[in-house]
């Protein structure tokens, strides 16, 4: 048994399954605790951060972009 | 240092909200080239950023004391409001003393004005603003307005002189009016109306006093090579004597004679319409335009040009800035026959249509170019007394089969034309009117159609060709792709010509297109004035955020493109929304429209609410009698309806849509939806009286493509309020899909369903003469053949003797309806078919003539 150092994310579900579906391609998810709380491993956070970021902003329409 | 520091930053955070109003005045005297000042735009977090830099840079030197604190402050303000708008800084510009009176700015770089409209006086800065410039955006307080080559040939042709321009804008602008800006009016100004475009017996002249301009018109590549050769070429142009001009409203008449002495004393014995060309082009130039600019210039110079090019010819003249003036002297024709139409005497124009149609006819002559008003606002009836005015021969071109018998039935009832005088050309009515003269209704790909015709058709594009048209009415000029319009355009002789649209927007660029093929826009209504005044209804926007369920979303997230679309669309949470929206507005009395543009989701919405629906694929006799128990039943309030409802169905009683799904990010259909409920004005409720609502599933693509849908609308000066929960939701007796299961069975059902399902507007099929894209984003072809299958079963089960029986769970709510449908009673029908008998006798005598 190792100890891993983790960060407990609070989301809604639409992230949740966002973040679950990253999880596939590149596991960092340690423990799926319910819909809206999850504990992901800490070194991990930044990128997970970013990448989730950038998923949410492609819904978004600016007028910048058109 | 310490306790200083902090009072700072408490003056600071203070200060914040300060900087907010700053940032967005500026944001709005800025105007950015293609973006619109609006709340949106205003980046918060630069802003914060350079807040947050500047507080550091702030704390890190000591300030001097405490007067310069102050000053120090400013300072840095003006530097860090600069910093952020870099190239869109005008701080450096000269404010006029008495700044705070004057309502407008205008940008020295992009010919942007920005209009306070809350100013006292913004009500008749509108209105010279409107002359001179074209609307960009027009929310509730602050209004955009382009200055574009267009808009100042538009300013001209009414009548206003340049340095009037000039002067009332400098005396409305808080800054001086920037030499850039004053150098453009001149420049337009000046070159404008010297060059005119002419229709003489189906022959287009380009024609000018000045020789020289026409010289240097010929020195274009492409205009020379338009030129018909004549004779005298060498000679270089044709010219002849320009008839002097009275005043054109007491002269009309005697003009006329006049210049048709002058013509027969010129050339006797050659009549006007002989085979010579000389003769042709003498009296073409003799003819009755007259020369607005120069009127005492005797001499009018012209060239002939090939029809088929005359299309390349205006293009590149506004391209060489000799925008070519295209007028139509109606009074003084006398070579087309009138037609003896009028305005029904109970008919009552409205203010704004009056308006409109006075920029039109501005000089006593006909001007082409396009007028712009909402749906809903009576651009028939515009278009209609357009018609009436010129009383000429008169071509009207719809986008569908559909929209030609409305135009037909509109002429009827506004006007005293009379079922002889009109006459409709579409894949299944081919007539003609009887007399020299009247109204032909057709649609655009009926006339730009080059192969395939029948025998019939091809009789009647003759003749339409073979003659001369005074007046050409173009509705809905959005929606027409340039090379079909150019095929219109080269191949009927219109005098003059009219678009009318209610969105002056296309996704693709090609609306400038319009400038030169039509004319330049003449009028565009605001949205909100008419709203206010109460022509239109005063609809509240709302955008609701349905979110994803979990197991939509996760399949959502692994779908592609379009099962995704489906899956947005499927949401439960939509369909709870969807349920309590209709339920609220059905208990307020509200007839409703629910619109999808998906099919498969459209008849599952329906089904599941036990509603009634249209689409495509219902045949006429349901239709009529589902729209016609929407219309009349007070226990029918809710309809759902595919992309059919977009254009072609007239439902003037709704006062509430909801939209489930849409066409991706067309701003297009948004104004159009909205249209629907823009009639909807007999309630006299006090604020808003019609509802438009947009469910959009959160976290999704629905996301992107609604803001962008409703940019047109947010231009137009609409907002859209966003809802993020609706009360009482939960409460709602028998809301569908409360359940997990329930939910997890719909997502079963949706992955089950076929990618072709998620199409959009699958449903509808073009009729010949439909205008592709008006109705459907996609090209359908012939009807398919429904395939083959081979199966395997039992001969009883096959015959259908295995005793089972079923019951269907889920039924129409058009059944139901069907089943007790009311017979007409016979004192009507009989009555109808007397009329009938009575219309064909009628017909038939007038041809016989």
């Amino acid at each position: 048994m190792r100890a891993i150092k983790g960060v407990l994310l609070t989301c809604d579900t639409a992230v949740k399954q966002i973040l679950l579906a990253m999880n596939e391609k590149d596991p960092f998810i340690i423990e799926d605790l319910d819909d809206y709380h999850i504990v992901i491993k800490a070194d991990e956070e930044y990128r997970v951060r970013k990448v989730l970021e950038v998923e949410l902003e492609k819904n978004t329409y600016s007028l910048e972009a058109s | 240092m310490a306790t200083a520091s902090t009072s700072k930053r408490r003056k600071w955070a203070g200060e914040e909200d300060e900087y907010m109003d700053v940032e967005e005045y500026v944001s709005d005297s800025g105007a950015e080239s293609s973006l619109v000042p609006r709340g949106a735009t205003i980046n918060f977090s630069a802003l914060t950023r350079k807040l947050a830099e500047a507080r550091r840079a702030k704390n890190a030197s000591v300030p001097d004391g405490e007067e310069s604190l102050l000053d120090a402050h400013r300072r840095q303000q003006d530097s860090l409001v600069s910093h952020i708008f870099l190239q869109h800084d005008f701080s450096w510009l000269h404010l006029k003393p008495d700044h705070a009176s004057r309502p407008l700015w205008i940008s020295p770089e992009d010919c942007h004005i920005i209009l306070e409209a809350f100013s006292p006086i913004a009500e008749q800065a509108q209105d010279f603003l409107v002359a001179i410039s074209e609307p960009v955006s027009r929310p509730a307080f602050i209004h955009e307005y382009k200055l574009t080559p267009y808009s100042l040939y538009a300013a001209v042709s009414v009548g206003l002189q340049t340095e009037d321009i000039i002067e009332v804008l400098n005396r409305l602008s808080k800054v001086p009016v920037p030499e850039s800006i004053t150098n453009l009016i001149r420049e337009r100004t000046h070159s404008y109306g010297k060059v005119k475009l002419v229709l003489k017996h189906n022959k287009y002249y380009i024609e000018s006093s000045y020789p020289e301009t026409l010289q240097f018109l010929l020195k274009d590549k492409s205009i020379r090579e338009a030129r018909v050769a004549t004779d005298d070429t060498m000679k270089g142009f044709t010219t002849g004597k320009a008839p002097m001009k009275g005043n054109l409203v007491i002269a009309g008449t005697r003009e006329a004679e006049k210049s048709r002495d002058e013509a027969a004393g010129g050339r006797p014995g050659v009549p006007p319409v002989a085979g010579s060309r000389d003769g042709d082009l003498f009296t073409s130039i003799v003819g009755v335009e007259g020369d607005e600019i120069d009127e005492d210039d005797e001499n009018v110079h012209a060239f002939e040009i090939d029809d088929a090019k005359i299309d390349d010819v205006k293009k590149r003249c506004n391209e060489l800035e000799y925008p070519m003036l295209e007028e139509y002297d109606f009074r003084n024709d006398t070579i087309n026959p009138n037609l003896d139409i009028d305005l029904k005497p109970a008919t009552v124009i409205r203010p704004y249509q009056e308006t409109s149609l006075s920029k039109m006819f501005g000089n006593g002559r006909a001007r082409s170019g396009i007028i712009v008003l909402p749906c809903g606002a009576g651009k028939t009836l515009v278009g209609i007394t357009a018609a009436c005015t010129i009383k000429k021969s008169c071509l009207v071109l719809c986008t569908s089969s559909v929209s030609v018998m409305q135009w037909r039935q509109q002429f009827m009832q506004w006007s005293n034309v009379t079922d002889r005088q009109i006459a409709v050309f579409t894949a299944d009515q081919k007539e003609r009117f009887a007399g020299e003269s009247g109204i032909v209704i057709s649609t655009y790909s009926m006339v730009a159609n080059t192969h395939n015709r029948s025998h019939e058709s091809k009789k009647m594009m003759e003749f339409l060709t073979s003659r001369e048209w005074g007046f050409i009415l173009l509705d809905e000029v959005h929606v027409v792709p340039a090379a079909m319009f150019r095929r219109v355009v080269t191949t009927i002789k219109a005098h003059s010509k009219l678009g009318l649209t209610a969105t002056l927007v296309r996704e693709d660029h090609k609306i400038e297109d319009l400038n030169y093929m039509i004319g330049p826009k003449l009028y565009e209504a605001n949205w909100m004035d008419l709203a206010a005044k109460g022509h239109i209804a005063n609809v509240q926007c709302a955008e609701v955020w349905c979110p994803m369920t979990p197991e939509f979303y996760r399949e959502y997230l692994r779908e592609q493109s379009r099962k995704r679309m489906l899956l947005y669309c499927m949401n439960p949470k939509k369909f709870q929304a969807c349920q309590f929206l209709i339920n609220y507005h059905e208990s307020r009395g509200d007839k409703i429209i629910v619109f999808s543009d998906n099919v498969y989701a459209l008849e599952a919405y329906a089904k599941k609410l036990r509603k009634p629906y249209i689409h495509g694929g219902t045949g006429q006799v349901e239709r009529m009698r589902v729209l016609q128990w929407f219309q009349h039943d007070s226990n029918v309030n809710t309809i759902f309806l595919s992309k059919v409802g977009d254009t072609s169905i007239d439902l003037p009683e709704a006062t509430c849509l909801i939209q489930i799904s849409s066409h991706f990010g067309s701003r297009r259909q948004e104004a159009q939806r909205l249209g629907r409920i823009l009639r909807a004005k007999r309630r006299n409720d006090e604020g808003f009286n019609a509802f438009f609502y947009s469910l959009v599933s959160k976290d999704t693509q629905e996301m992107f493509y609604s803001t962008k849908r409703q940019q047109f609308l947010i231009d137009q000066g609409y907002s859209f309020k966003v809802i993020t929960h609706l009360d009482g939701l939960e409460d709602l007796p028998d809301l569908v899909y409360k359940t997990k299961d329930e939910q997890i069975e719909l997502i079963s059902s949706v992955l089950l369903a076929n990618e072709s399902e998620a199409e959009l507007g699958s449903d509808i099929r073009a009729s010949e003469g439909d205008l592709s894209g008006t109705i459907t984003s996609k090209d359908f072809g012939p009807a398919k053949f429904p395939t083959v299958q081979r199966t395997t079963g039992s001969l009883t089960a096959l015959s259908g003797a295995q005793h089972m029986s079923y019951m269907e769970q889920n039924k129409s709510a058009n059944k139901k309806l069907a089943r007790d449908a009311p017979q007409r009673h016979k004192l009507f029908s009989k009555r109808d078919k007397e009329k009938a008998a009575a219309r064909k006798e009628a017909r038939a005598t007038g041809r016989a003539q």
